[in-house]
Formats: structure tokens, C-alpha cells, sequence
């Protein structure tokens, strides 16, 4: 499946330039960290558009998850900047 | 403890695992030590982030994983050569040398199918009405018009595309390169030309099922061809012709027909 390979390696080679680009910049927040990460994994499978239907169904439940992870974040900050 | 059988038994499901879950689970495993270990420990941010990355990873991993097919491509192999042996046999056997026609669902009752009429006949009389579902079929009012009804490769990936394309270079583009990359990884990309005179020019970059200049290849077409005139019968609603077929350079060029304008 040559599809899932070039996916998996553009998604774990962004990732990793992300994790390398934040650590040398000197980022401690991890929540920054979380946000790239979930951005662009989303961005990449929203760029593979010719996934199989499976594949797609089972993207789509890891995408929401990690958006649910994003909101949790969001909601923390949120209620941080309120208190 | 567990007992020898069961024991056998988690052995067989281990090794039906594919390496997607295997890398997945390699994956969620480590991420799931480092990241408490980075954070509550270590206290190291690109540590904690780096194991977070890894279960992103392997959530991913996971779910591609589960979508592969249980049978190996080895099997599917045997199978496909096996089916495609007997129909060459068949055609070879009953000297049949004249071009199939792949003719849309709506022709057929329900499943895009090949037609190869026995006679060779310049051009394929208009069919009105759906052919009956037989491997020996009449399509027209000629007593020459008979002609075998098969089952292709094309019929059955024409089959997994939902929803149908429409009559246009772009929507049969999308749909065969969905079908060819995406589902049944075989290309890495295909373009279509749409000519005035209802010839369709199909190229497949880096195609990896082979064609052979064999006798069944010559009537069907190679399995590449097959399929995408089949998605194309589909899509015009119209019964298409290979009018040639040549594989340069990495690059597989098909050239379809639209019959009965």
C-alpha cells in the first residue's frame, strides 16, 4: 500500500521537523507542541483525498479524537484565563 | 496460566498481524512509557513531546492497519491468475480474436461486463434493452450477433466505486485515480484527455500490474485497461472500445473507444 507508506512518512517526518523546529526555538509549552501536532496531522489527511473508505472512517475517528484533545487544551486555557 | 492451545492460538493471531498494527503497537507502547516518564521525571518538554508524537503516530498506524486485507497478496495473486487463466483458456480454445466491448451496468443488469461478439462485426449494433445475464448472450436481431458475456477484472473494481462518475474528463480522472492509487494502490497517478471524437486517452504514471501480449490480452485488454474501461462504460453510460493499448517509460497509455453515439 503505497499510499499509507508516502501518508505515514510525510506525517512522521513533519512531526519530527515540528518537534526539532519548537526544541530549538526553545519552546517549553507543550500545549504549543499538541497544537502543531494535531494541525497538521489533520491537514495532511484532509490533503490525501483518494484513502479508501475504510481508511478514511478510521482517520476520521483518530482525527476526532486529537480534535478532542485540541478543545481540552483550548477549554483549559480558557477557564486558566478566567480564573 | 494459559493452557498450550491457547497459547498456539494468540501465536496465529500474532502472526496475522500486519505491520501497520505491528509498528503501531511498537509505537503506542514506547510513546506511552516516555511521555509520563519525560514529563514526571525527566521533566523534559521535547522529550514529553516527542512520546506524544509517537501515539499520534500510532493511532494512525492502528487504523490504517486495520484496514488492510486479511489475505495476503500472494493469495489474491493465485486467485486472480487462476480465474484469468480460465477465461484466456475459454477464448483461446473457441479462436475468438475480435475485440471485447465493455459495456456499462445499465446494459447489463446490475454489473459492468465485457462483451466479445463471436463474428467480428464493424460496429456494435445499438442494445435498447438490458442483456440477459447469460455467458452465452444475443445482442441484436442478426443471427451473427452473439457474443460471450464476461466477468473482468473491471467489473469487479468498477464495483467499488461509489458513487458512479459523471460523463467528464475531470470526474473519470478523480474516480480512477481514486480507484487505481487510493483503493488497489497499483499507479501513482493517472490523467485523462477527452477528444473531440469521442476517443479517451488514458495515461497511467508508474503502473505495477504487468500486461502481457497474450491472446486473452489481445480481446480484454490488460488488467489495467479493463478496469479503467469498465469505470469508463460507467461513466458514459456507453459501451467502450480498447482501441489500443502501450506501456513506454513507466507510463501505461490506454485509448478507449465510445461506441453507440
Amino acid at each position: 500500500m503505497k499510499i499509507y507508506n508516502s501518508y505515514i512518512i510525510i506525517t512522521a517526518l513533519l512531526l519530527l521537523l515540528t518537534t526539532i523546529i519548537l526544541m530549538v526555538t526553545g519552546q517549553t509549552s507543550l500545549d504549543v507542541y499538541y497544537l502543531a501536532y494535531i494541525i497538521e496531522a489533520l491537514i495532511v489527511t484532509e490533503l490525501y483525498v483518494y484513502f479508501n473508505t475504510k481508511a478514511r472512517r478510521g482517520l476520521h475517528i483518530v482525527s476526532v479524537a486529537l480534535l478532542g484533545g485540541f478543545l481540552f487544551i483550548v477549554s483549559l486555557e480558557v477557564i486558566k484565563m478566567l480564573a | 496460566m494459559l493452557t498450550g492451545k491457547t497459547v498456539g492460538n494468540i501465536n496465529i493471531e500474532l502472526h496475522n498481524k500486519n505491520p501497520y498494527i505491528w509498528a503501531g503497537l511498537v509505537l503506542l507502547i514506547t510513546g506511552s512509557l516516555v511521555s509520563p516518564l519525560a514529563y514526571f521525571i525527566l521533566a523534559l518538554t521535547w522529550l514529553t513531546a516527542l512520546g506524544i508524537c509517537m501515539l499520534i503516530l500510532s493511532f494512525i498506524l492502528l487504523a490504517l492497519g486495520s484496514t488492510i486485507p486479511k489475505l495476503s497478496p500472494e493469495v489474491c495473486s493465485l486467485l486472480l491468475e487462476t480465474g484469468l487463466e480460465n477465461m484466456a483458456t475459454i477464448i483461446e480454445e473457441l479462436g475468438i480474436r475480435t475485440k471485447a466491448v465493455y459495456l456499462p451496468s445499465s446494459m447489463n443488469g446490475g454489473r459492468p461486463k465485457a462483451l466479445i461478439p463471436l463474428h467480428a462485426n464493424p460496429a456494435l449494433p445499438p442494445i435498447n434493452k438490458s442483456l440477459p445475464r447469460r455467458f452465452i448472450t444475443r445482442y441484436g436481431a442478426h443471427p451473427d450477433d452473439i457474443g460471450l458475456l464476461l466477468t473482468t477484472v473491471g467489473t469487479a473494481a468498477a464495483g467499488l466505486l461509489k458513487p458512479r462518475p459523471g460523463p467528464n474528463p475531470e470526474e473519470l480522472e478523480s474516480a480512477l485515480t481514486s480507484l487505481l492509487t487510493g483503493m488497489l494502490g497499483v499507479a501513482d497517478r493517472t490523467t485523462v484527455i477527452y477528444n473531440e471524437n469521442h476517443h479517451i486517452k488514458v495515461d497511467i504514471l508508474n503502473p505495477r500490474i504487468e500486461t502481457k501480449a497474450t491472446w486473452y490480452q489481445e480481446c480484454l485488454g490488460g488488467p489495467l485497461a479493463s478496469i479503467v474501461a469498465s469505470v469508463t462504460a460507467e461513466a458514459w453510460g456507453k459501451p467502450i472500445k480498447i482501441t489500443q493499448e502501450e506501456h513506454l517509460n513507466g507510463k501505461h497509455s490506454i485509448e478507449l473507444e465510445v461506441t453507440g453515439q
